[in-house]
């Protein structure tokens, strides 16, 4: 009687544990297969095999082609392939912050844009670039670092204002808090542009937007490290935002150091959110929706939804800004109009659904 | 287990906690209670270092709080708080694996095979592991608090503290929740200390309970120290009086609120009286407080219809008490507010006596019959009684009785009809001796509980003698009546 009394638990534990295994190995397919359309899909047809020869070569020194045009490599090597890692570097950041926010905030509205931390970075980024900075010792690494530490700052001055209010961290009155922070910001950031000449602000409004286009290898190496460095923080952090979710209070009950864990995973995030925008300007949404589509399908967990909302938030990104450079072909979208277009309507309805939420 | 000692703190400067010094046993269940205010959560916070200790020492199995770190401290404390609002869908199994975060080892912080063993049986035991994959929020707060409790004892702590677990539930899951506590704490040795905000619920499950007031412990104890009326009115401010449970060992507080003063009203004007050959039916317009031994309404209670049955003189029913309930619907009467007794002589012999005693009115209403009167003094065995026979007595007075004088007044009505019984020479046939009564005798007396409060109704009173002098009156009447129309 025993033995089959627990027949059905362990089956759905084993349902659940194979369910996992293949969501692992969709959102790996779904990185791969994005990458390589992003590869192909263009202005110039190049032939699959052609292009796997050709990262192939320049990646392990192993290639099986023997004549390719040099167009084609300098096309797929230099152009499109740093492209598409950007693309991916930058989704996975902003999905794995915007899990982080949700889950360290216990607000299911918060990730780096909504927050304000996105127009932080992208003030200090936009300071930077302007006036041609460059902090000794840190080199080419001084927009990232810049963008860190204004995306840093602003969250702190977001929660300063959230605790003067004296609501907690309500869910509204964040979102409120980072809208205000970010106009706030938006107009020093606009003030800065305006003092430089015609083609500059162009330039620095088309970036503002957000997008992963002519930026090269040098961009990728400049978001790699802080990516890496973001998520190790937050991925060895789950317990911590799992616990959590039961409130401060509560975590600290069952044992979670919550200051501590607290300020990790806050600079964690920040790190992921002010590297992204330092290389690829402002992109809202992707935080936002992509923890929820991966929430939807594993459950709340954060030991499985942070490194899936990684691998589909990189995935994501590099589709968004294939349909923003080939949807109106010759001519580019910025990859932030793309996921604005599908990221606010998502925001309306987690928002409307919250309120339902609270009054049942 | 844990002792604290002469310990101040709170939120300020001016610390909330003034001073306490209190050490909780082993496995014991001991209750903190005082009002809002009083420092009950504070010194929780004291406990759990939440809040810093000003001085004095707090110690955890012999270690001060401070020294502990907070994966230890969790292995040895967990707490149960009122329901948390938790974010996102976690299903009810998630929430309790977070029970186990201060347990678990190694870099990756996996759930290791002892993990999984001690989350079954916390659901097991907390009888959720029907609904382990659902969504916490889609359960109910009774269960919720359940899931709560596992996840508590899933830190398999030495001590649990609970501040207020069952404020929100309504009293099913406040006695499941505590229920269980009560079983883990008597069957494994867990150490509770809890808030409770009941005086009742803390006095049926606290094995000792303590009273703050303004930050000082001022009394310690078992769950008697309730029965100290004066200081829980001087803590809460309110009147109390102190009963007990009826089946559990453990007193009852009873509240008395400021609207229940009422308004003046005449006795006589304020009853009515049916009567025909089936019952005798006296009903009040305000309810009286009685003390009965009837079929229905035994005990001391407020009633306000008071009611003598006709039944034949072969009754022979099993269930009496359901019998009358149906007999009162029958009638419309509500049972929940009647004394009902039954009588086999006929009802038209009943008297109805009123008398002023000292300007307190008075009425008794007596039906008497005399086949089966006994002595209870002699040593005969008692045989069923096979003639109809029993004495009822209602005795309505406009005083205000103590439960005491209520004793009383039954003590001094029973005088009153034996003396009646001796004055007619009515014999127990078994023994030829004189009766004291018969062995059905049924007594009601209600109090409309106006003017002085007395405390006595004896036979040295003014009261007594005159409960005494109405009842032996009717009671010879109706024997009377009775002998002379068994005669005819």
């Amino acid at each position: 009687m025993k033995g089959l009394k627990h027949l059905p638990s362990s089956f759905i534990q084993k349902y659940l544990v194979n369910k996992i295994v293949w969501l692992y190995i969709l959102a790996g397919g779904f990185v791969l297969g994005a990458a390589l359309l992003g590869l192909l899909e263009s202005s110039v047809t190049i032939p699959v095999s052609t292009i796997l020869h050709i990262v192939s070569e320049n990646a392990f020194g192993m290639g099986w082609l023997d004549a390719v045009p040099k167009n084609e490599e300098l096309i797929i090597w230099d152009i499109r392939l740093p492209r598409v890692l950007l693309a991916l570097c930058v989704g996975a950041s902003l999905a794995l912050a915007g899990a982080a926010f949700q889950g360290i905030l216990r607000n299911p509205l918060a990730e780096p844009y909504t927050i304000g931390v996105s127009s932080g970075a992208s003030l200090g980024a936009v300071v930077v670039i302007f006036f041609h900075l460059t902090i000794p010792g840190l080199g080419g690494f001084t927009l990232p670092v810049t963008a860190i530490i204004g995306g840093m700052i602003t969250l702190l001055v977001v929660f300063g204002v959230v605790r003067l209010t004296n609501r907690g961290l309500a869910i509204e009155t964040i979102i409120l808090a980072g809208i205000i922070i970010s106009s706030f910001i938006g107009a020093l950031t606009s003030l800065i542009i305006s003092l430089g000449d015609q083609d500059s602000m162009t330039q620095i409004i088309y970036w503002l937007y957000g997008s992963v286009a002519m930026r090269g290898w040098s961009h990728v190496q400049l978001i790699f490290p802080f990516m890496i460095a973001g998520a190790f923080i937050l991925l060895i952090h789950y317990r911590e935002l799992n616990a959590l979710a039961l409130g401060e209070e509560a975590a600290d009950h069952i044992g979670v150091n919550v200051k501590r864990g607290k300020i990790f995973i806050l600079v964690g995030a920040s790190l992921l959110s002010g590297a992204a925008v330092a290389v690829s300007g402002a992109i809202g949404f992707v935080g936002l929706v992509i923890p929820h589509l991966v929430r939807i399908v594993t459950g709340p967990d954060h030991r499985h939804v942070l490194p899936l909302s990684m691998l589909v938030g990189g995935a994501f990104l590099i589709i968004a800004d294939l349909i923003s450079r080939t949807i109106i072909a010759p001519s580019e979208l910025p990859i932030g109009v793309i996921t604005g277009l599908i990221g606010a309507p998502v925001f309306a309805a987690l928002l409307v659904r919250e309120r339902i939420a609270g009054r049942g | 287990m844990l002792k604290i000692e002469n310990v101040f703190g709170g939120y300020s400067s001016s610390p909330i906690i003034q001073g306490i010094d209190l050490a909780i046993e082993n496995a014991e269940f001991f209750a903190l209670l005082g009002p809002n205010g009083s420092g009950k959560t504070t010194l929780f916070k004291l406990i759990t270092g939440q809040l810093p200790i000003q001085s004095g020492s707090v110690l955890l199995s012999g270690r001060e709080i401070p020294v502990y770190s907070k994966l230890e401290k969790a292995k040895k404390i967990s707490v149960l708080t009122q329901e948390v609002l938790v974010s996102f869908d976690y299903t009810v199994e998630e929430i309790i694996r977070l029970g186990r975060y201060p347990h678990q080892k190694g870099i990756l912080k996996q759930l290791s095979k002892e993990d999984r063993k001690v989350i079954e049986d916390v659901m097991e035991k907390t009888k959720i592991i029907q609904f382990r994959h659902t969504p916490f929020s889609m359960i109910s707060g009774g269960e919720k608090q359940r899931v709560l409790l596992a996840k508590a004892l899933a830190q398999e702590p030495e001590i649990l503290l609970l501040d207020e677990p069952t404020n929100h539930l309504d009293i099913k899951h406040t006695f499941q929740i505590l229920d269980l506590i009560k079983k883990q704490q008597q069957e494994t040795g867990l150490t509770v200390l809890a808030i409770l905000h009941d005086l009742n619920v803390a006095a049926l499950y606290a094995d000792r309970i303590g009273l703050l007031q303004n930050g000082r412990l001022i009394d310690v104890g078992n769950a008697d120290t309730l029965r100290k009326e004066a200081q829980l009115k001087q803590v809460y401010e309110v009147d109390v009086k102190t009963g007990s449970h009826p089946t559990v060992p453990k007193p009852q507080i009873l509240m008395t609120p400021e609207h229940a003063e009422r308004d003046f009203f005449d006795f006589y004007n304020s009853y009515q009286i049916e009567k025909n050959s089936t019952y005798i039916h006296m009903q009040f317009e305000h309810p009286l407080r009685t003390i009965s031994n009837g079929v229905i309404g035994e005990g001391i209670h407020w009633l306000k219809h008071f009611c003598n049955f006709h039944v034949d003189k072969h009754y022979n029913c099993a269930d009496p008490k359901s019998d009358l309930r149906e007999r009162l619907n029958n009638y419309h009467i509500p049972h929940e507010a009647t004394v009902a007794m039954m009588t086999a002589v006929n009802l038209e012999d009943m008297v109805m006596e009123t008398k002023d005693i000292n300007g307190i009115p008075m009425l008794v209403i007596v039906t008497a019959g005399v086949g089966n009167a006994i002595d209870v003094s002699n040593e005969y065995t008692i045989s069923a009684g096979t003639q109809i026979g029993t004495i009822n007595t209602m005795v309505f007075i406009d005083a205000h009785f103590t439960d005491g004088a209520l004793v009383n007044a039954c003590i001094t009505a029973t005088e009153a009809k034996t003396k009646a019984l001796h004055d007619l020479q009515i014999k127990d046939r078994e023994s030829d001796t004189i009766a004291t009564g018969t062995s059905t005798d049924a007594l009601v007396i209600g109090l409309t509980q106006q003017g002085e409060q007395t405390p006595y109704a004896g036979s040295g009173t003014a009261v007594g003698k005159g409960i005494g002098q109405l009842v032996y009156r009717s009671t010879k009447k109706a024997v009377n009546k009775y002998l002379k129309r068994i005669r005819q």
